[in-house]
């Protein structure tokens, strides 16, 4: 298990927030270039943000899992099981995305998503 | 030396912990599956081929709890069995709280595996309970148990944070209010004995409910009386329901406020992403303030303070009987909780306990003092087992199948598998002949899972499997860049000349994307001619630009721009290089909002002649100066060889000059190979000049700022100067100078912040500014700020100093912009 490293809140509240904007986007459909401005926020998270003075590349990625299966295996995310069965869950909404610390080859998680999963066939 | 046990667990109804003393102090342990959080959720989910404990089991328990178990804590001592549907079989509170303490003991680190350990019981537990959680600690490996009353431990967490040992005759209250139970105690120490005269509990009280009252009664009132609905509460708490899902989220988001209501007066919760029966989407924003949230949980926390109250009297005392009220649980970081025991008890609380950790941190301290009689943990001698395994080492796929061969004895062994980033964790299986595991790959990194095996005790058996990693990222399937690909940039430092950034770096693998921003250091509009050049070039990155080969030229006039774009705005490039080396480059000009695309492939080279032109000039002029620096420098050697290289220079300037610009032939090709090979051979023979004198001027103010720090800098700016120069011999070594010249400036910015805490500076800059303003306006404004400069130093307010030396710099004029040849614009 690697060691937990201890990130400024600040970075992850950043996070959660673009990612808010970016899901926000998503049924926006907007003909503007708000998502280009996204993007480039989320490259700076992922590349320019920890770096000081390493070779290494620093910092941030955040991933959505929406849409991807769920079981009690993955604890990168924490979940609420909603309706009534608990087989084949599929991860529904996602109210924090997983976001992940990188220093050169480490990838570790620092935040889990905070998700809310479904079976399938009650979808 | 005696050994001690060092060990300390609270084996808790909703969270458990473990701690250990170790060199004059209590360590907490992180949760490895919950990195940053020291607790473990009681509760156990039970699923066909595995066991799950912690928060993982927590999520399962309101939807399965025919195979989940939590609170069993409470059925300690009694005969009740807990059926469990998904293994047809039953579990004892016994053999459950065992497996939470096998669980608590992989918090620890590897080779750590206490056989002696104090366990937390509560106040309330009787004889029977306690000798069933001994029971419990005998299933789980433990051979040396001794027993601590949860308000006991709690006091001892406070007792040792005092400096002076042991605790005054007297006695005090533990209020320890979790987020699913409430207990109080009251504490006695008579002659140095601590003892719990009486007790009190809610089993079923704490910051989960509060965490409902708010979605209950603030949040769907405030839903409905906005949008219609006509059943909302129903439809978000029944599992049927249509809103089920959105009641979580809610939920979620109420617990956020809750714990943002303890720093702030009030937390903003955003409702969205639910319809109402008239197809308007709720969407809006609802303020709870901390009043309204005391409002809502004060009937719970008079409920808590009337069960203290009751303990008070029955013991036929008052509160000036009492010295202070320990908080102790979660809940007690809510202010109001604090503030309304303090008020209604008239009894001071005591916050100085980590209210989360203190019952583990005081059985530990405990433990400390306690002899472990059973001697040195011993790890399982020979492995039982060996085992072979199999899995692809490279992967792209979203999971890879995972197999293993076990061989020899596995009866009572179990085996877990966990990914290193703490994103995946099988629970506890059981081991067979052979072990499939589907493992889960994230994209793009390498993927490190750790198998590990266990006894029956929950003994770590090694068997040599060693780390199983699996790249999702590198893999063969990717080519390698056989150099690097260089954007050309200005050169800030030499107006009118260019250097290369690096976008791809050699050995990076095909298919590749980056970004790079740079601002625009020149006006594109249709009147002043100008356009941006995007050269990309393949070559190393520190060699001169056109020493490399040209991949692609993007140009992007006035004329092709929806409106003129100034200097200072963001120009966006992109490039993609696909597995084929198919180079994609993208300009998004922010100021105007347009992109421009090119994608180069290998076989069509952009080169047109006039820009091939201004190459060949450009290289010429460079050459010039060099001969001139050279010569300068009297180094002959060099000189001669440029003076050689100056008569090949002629020749390819004359043959460029004749070429026309619609030629067809191949000799633009040819000149611009020759013009590569000239700009290599000049950038070999001037290379070592140019290291030299950024070597200089690193040692140059490496000197400045050595002494500096020596003479006066705090232990911070020593170590800040030691991380800079600690790698020195190899940045000195890399052939570019980008490292070096980063270092210098990193210790000239240290040396700044150095100097403008120095006394002397600020006062000389101060006169030197003054001196320098004065003769040109002396005003009212530069008069004011004369006099707070005077008295700062009168009063020695260095802070002062600084903001008027600040103000008097702001007040000098900027510099007219000196306009430079920009050549490609950014």
């Amino acid at each position: 298990m690697a060691d937990p490293i201890k990130v400024t809140k600040a970075y992850l509240d950043i996070l959660n927030q673009v990612f808010e904007i970016e899901k926000k986007l998503s049924v926006l459909q907007e003909s503007n270039s708000i998502q280009r401005n996204v993007n480039k926020l989320k490259e700076i998270m992922e590349n320019d943000i920890v770096a000081q003075g390493g070779d290494d590349i620093t910092g941030f990625i955040y991933h959505n899992p929406i849409g991807e299966d769920y079981n009690i295996t993955r604890t990168d995310c924490e979940a609420s099981i909603a309706g009534e069965s608990t087989e084949d869950l599929q991860i529904t909404e996602v109210i924090k995305p997983i976001i992940r610390f990188r220093n050169g080859g480490a990838n570790i998680i620092v935040q889990k998503a905070i998700v809310v999963v479904k079976a399938k066939n009650s979808l | 030396m005696e050994q001690m046990i060092n060990f300390g667990i609270d084996l808790g109804t909703t969270n458990s912990a473990i701690a250990k003393f170790a060199n004059g102090k209590v360590q907490l342990f992180q949760n490895p599956t919950d990195p940053g959080t020291y607790t473990l959720p009681s509760v156990i989910a039970f699923q066909e081929d595995r066991i799950v404990a912690g928060k993982k089991a927590r999520e399962w328990l309101e939807r399965d709890p025919q195979s989940v178990v939590g609170r069993f804590k409470r059925k300690m001592g009694t005969s009740e069995k807990y059926d469990i549907k998904s293994i047809g079989a039953t579990k004892t509170p016994v053999e459950l709280s065992a497996i939470i303490l096998k669980e608590l003991r992989t918090f620890l680190p590897p080779g750590e595996y206490p056989e002696a350990g104090v366990i937390t019981i509560p106040a309330s537990f009787d004889t029977i309970q306690s000798n069933a959680t001994k029971e419990a600690a005998s299933q789980a490996g433990f051979r040396q148990v001794l027993l601590l009353q949860e308000p006991i431990a709690a006091s001892l967490a406070y007792a040792n944070t005092k400096k002076e040992a042991g605790m005054p005759d007297g006695q005090w209250l533990v209020y320890d209010l979790g987020g699913g139970t409430f207990d109080v105690a009251m504490i006695r120490v008579k002659e140095g004995e601590m003892k719990v005269m009486d007790h009190e509990g809610d089993n079923f009280l704490g910051g989960t409910d509060f965490d409902n009252l708010i979605v209950e009664k603030l949040l769907i009132p405030a839903i409905t009386e906005r949008y219609k609905f006509s059943d909302l509460e129903q439809e978000m708490k029944s599992a049927r329901g249509k809103y089920n899902a959105k009641y979580f989220v809610l939920l979620q988001q109420a617990e956020e406020a809750k714990i943002l209501l303890s720093s702030k007066s009030n937390a903003v919760i955003t409702v969205d992403g639910l319809t109402d029966e008239n197809n308007a989407p709720v969407d809006f924003e609802y303020t709870i303030t901390r009043t309204a949230f005391n409002e809502l949980i004060a009937p719970h926390i008079d409920d808590t303070i009337h069960m203290v109250e009751q303990i008070i009297t029955r013991n036929k005392l008052t509160a000036k009987d009492l010295q202070f009220v320990l908080m102790v649980g979660g809940s007690t970081f809510i202010p109001y909780v604090r503030q309304r025991v303090e008020e209604v008890l008239g009894v001071p609380v005591n916050c100085e306990v980590d209210p989360i950790t203190a019952v583990a941190a005081g059985a530990a301290y405990y433990a400390s003092g306690k002899a472990n009689v059973i001697g040195e943990s011993t790890l399982a001698a020979n492995s039982p087992v060996a085992i072979k395994v199999t899995y692809p080492k490279v992967s792209r796929e979203k999971e890879e199948l995972f197999l293993a061969k076990v061989t020899g004895e596995t009866t009572n062994l179990t085996y877990r598998i966990t990914r290193e980033d703490g994103g995946f964790d099988t629970g506890i299986k059981t081991l067979s002949e052979r072990i499939s595991e589907y493992l889960p790959l994230v994209a793009n990194v390498y993927n490190f899972f750790k198998l590990t095996v266990y006894d029956q005790e929950n003994k770590v058996i090694e068997t040599g499997t060693g780390i199983i990693g699996i790249d999702s990222g590198y893999g063969i399937n990717g080519q390698p860049i056989p150099e690097d690909i260089c954007l050309e940039i200005d050169d800030d430092d030499k107006p009118g000349e260019t250097k290369l950034l690096q976008v791809f770096q050699k050995n990076n693998i095909l298919p590749s994307r980056k970004t790079i921003t740079r601002v625009l250091n020149k006006t594109i509009s249709d009147t002043n001619g100008e356009r941006i050049r995007i050269n990309v070039l393949e070559g190393p990155h520190y060699a001169l630009p056109e020493a490399n080969k040209s991949l692609g030229y993007l140009e992007i006039a006035a004329d092709k721009l929806n409106k003129k774009v100034l200097k200072g705005s963001d120009i966006e490039l992109t490039f993609n290089i696909s597995e084929s080396r198919d180079l994609t480059v993208t300009a998004y000009l922010q100021m105007a909002d347009q992109e421009f695309k090119q994608t180069f492939t290998p076989q069509e080279r952009h080169t047109p002649v006039d820009v091939l032109r201004i190459e060949i000039y450009t290289l010429a002029g460079k050459l010039e100066n060099e001969i001139f620096e050279t010569n300068n420098h009297e180094d002959y050697a060099v000189g001669k060889q440029l003076a050689e290289l100056k008569k090949d220079m002629d020749n390819i300037k004359g043959e460029a000059k004749a070429l026309a610009e619609d030629d067809v032939t191949d000799k633009r090709y040819q000149l611009e190979d020759r013009k590569r090979k000239l700009a290599q051979a000049i950038d070999l023979a001037t290379k070592q000049n140019r290291m030299n004198d950024v070597r200089a001027a690193y040692f140059n103010i490496k000197t400045v700022c050595h002494q500096r720090v020596i003479a006066g800098g705090s232990e911070q700016d020593k170590q800040h100067f030691y991380d800079i120069v600690k790698d020195e011999e190899h940045f000195l070594a890399v052939p570019s100078p980008a490292r070096t010249i980063e270092k210098s400036t990193a210790l000239h910015v240290l040396n700044m912040t150095m100097l403008w805490r120095d006394p002397e500076f600020l006062v000389n800059t101060f006169k030197e500014l003054l001196a320098a303003q004065r003769a040109a306006n002396y005003d009212e404004s530069l008069k004011a700020l004369e006099q707070e400069g005077l008295q700062a130093i009168q009063q020695r307010n260095w802070s002062k100093l600084t903001e008027v030396d600040h103000a008097l710099i702001a007040r000098v004029p900027r510099g007219a912009a000196q306009d430079v040849i920009r050549k490609v614009g950014f």
